[in-house]
């Protein structure tokens, strides 16, 4: 564990510092290089597993469901806020009582 | 000056309509599958039209901010508030999409969520900015002064933006394209994805617009009713 955080703080260095002993032509944005430089990788776990199946398609649900749980939630904040405005218009406007 | 609710009512049903294409036509595509990415590249419609709806919102946010200050109008300091909370609500989504995406295509078997991308130490400053501006917010009991500080503050959030987003992260190796000095697409995105791609943007900006224009309603009721314009 300890030696996983040494390894993330001389990535963060490297960065910052290019190293010029590194060859950097290999580097592209999508290749792991950059991730996996120097974190030692084990076998996909459990959760993994289900995520890597069919192709990532997985990865892509999961980050539509976040987006969608998102909307959900701030509406969800925006009608407590209604709630609350309703309440201190019932408190400020006296209705008179109607009669059908 | 209102709002404009029959308007608010037209594009709500717009948007929702669109972004349900946009959804489908995103999970449909079919496009050539690239080594590590495969299906996850679908995720540039989904993730990256998080961070063009933040910036969005924080133009929309500092053009209100702009006009506080040059008006001092009541519903310009309550648009501000919640362009820059919706915005903000945007700009964690796409980081905790970001995440998710990461975790499972570039670190797998690695127990790493959070490596350090210069984008995400980037982005994670501009959120605190807003939360900044938040604080601030709550820190006067007097609404005038609270509408002119806090604006000039947002004000100074927006500029920060484009720097703290777009060039900075460029400078720096990165899982994100870019890095190499290509603007907008790396070269082995393929030109088809555009196609949704555009539209999600346009989609997810339209989704802020309603999202903001809801809580802008709730707020100014709330301005009209108790004269308190925090929400």
């Amino acid at each position: 564990m300890k030696s996983t955080f040494l390894h993330l703080i001389q990535d963060v260095a490297s960065s910052v510092q290019p190293d010029s002993t590194a060859d950097n032509a290999v580097h592209t944005a999508y290749d792991s290089l950059w991730a996996g430089n120097g974190i030692p990788t084990q076998a996909p776990s459990g959760l993994e597993q289900v995520m890597l199946s069919d192709e990532k398609i997985f990865v892509v649900l999961a980050v539509v469901l976040i987006i969608w749980f998102g909307i959900i939630l701030l509406i969800m904040r925006t009608d407590r806020h209604l709630k609350s405005v309703e309440r201190s218009v019932e408190e400020n406007i006296k209705f008179e009582k109607d009669d059908l | 000056m209102g709002i404009n609710v029959k308007r608010y009512i037209l594009v709500r049903n717009l948007v929702f309509g669109w972004l349900t294409v946009v959804i489908f036509a995103g999970f449909l595509l079919n496009f050539p599958k690239i080594n590590i990415l495969e299906h996850t590249a679908r995720n540039l419609y989904f993730h990256v039209p998080m961070w063009f709806t933040m910036m969005a919102a924080a133009f929309v946010s500092g053009y209100h901010s702009l006009k506080v200050l040059q008006t001092g109008d009541a519903l310009r300091d309550i648009r501000a508030l919640q362009a820059a909370r919706v915005g903000t609500f945007f700009g964690l989504l796409g980081l905790t999409t970001g995440i998710i995406w990461s975790k499972f295509t570039w670190y797998v078997g690695t127990d790493v969520w959070w490596n350090f991308d210069p984008r995400q130490i980037m982005v994670s400053i501009q959120l605190l900015i807003y939360g900044g501006y938040f604080v601030l917010r709550s820190a006067f009991d007097e609404p005038k002064k609270r509408a002119k500080i806090s604006a000039v503050f947002n004000l100074f959030a927006m500029t920060a933006l484009p720097f703290l987003l777009y060039v900075i992260p460029r400078q720096m190796e990165s899982l994100h394209p870019g890095a190499e000095g290509n603007p907008a697409f790396s070269a082995i995105t393929h030109p088809v994805m555009r196609l949704v791609f555009y539209p999600a943007i346009i989609g997810f900006i339209g989704m802020f617009w309603v999202l903001y224009t809801q809580r802008v309603r709730v707020a100014w009721l709330k301005y009209r009713v108790t004269q308190e314009s925090e929400m």
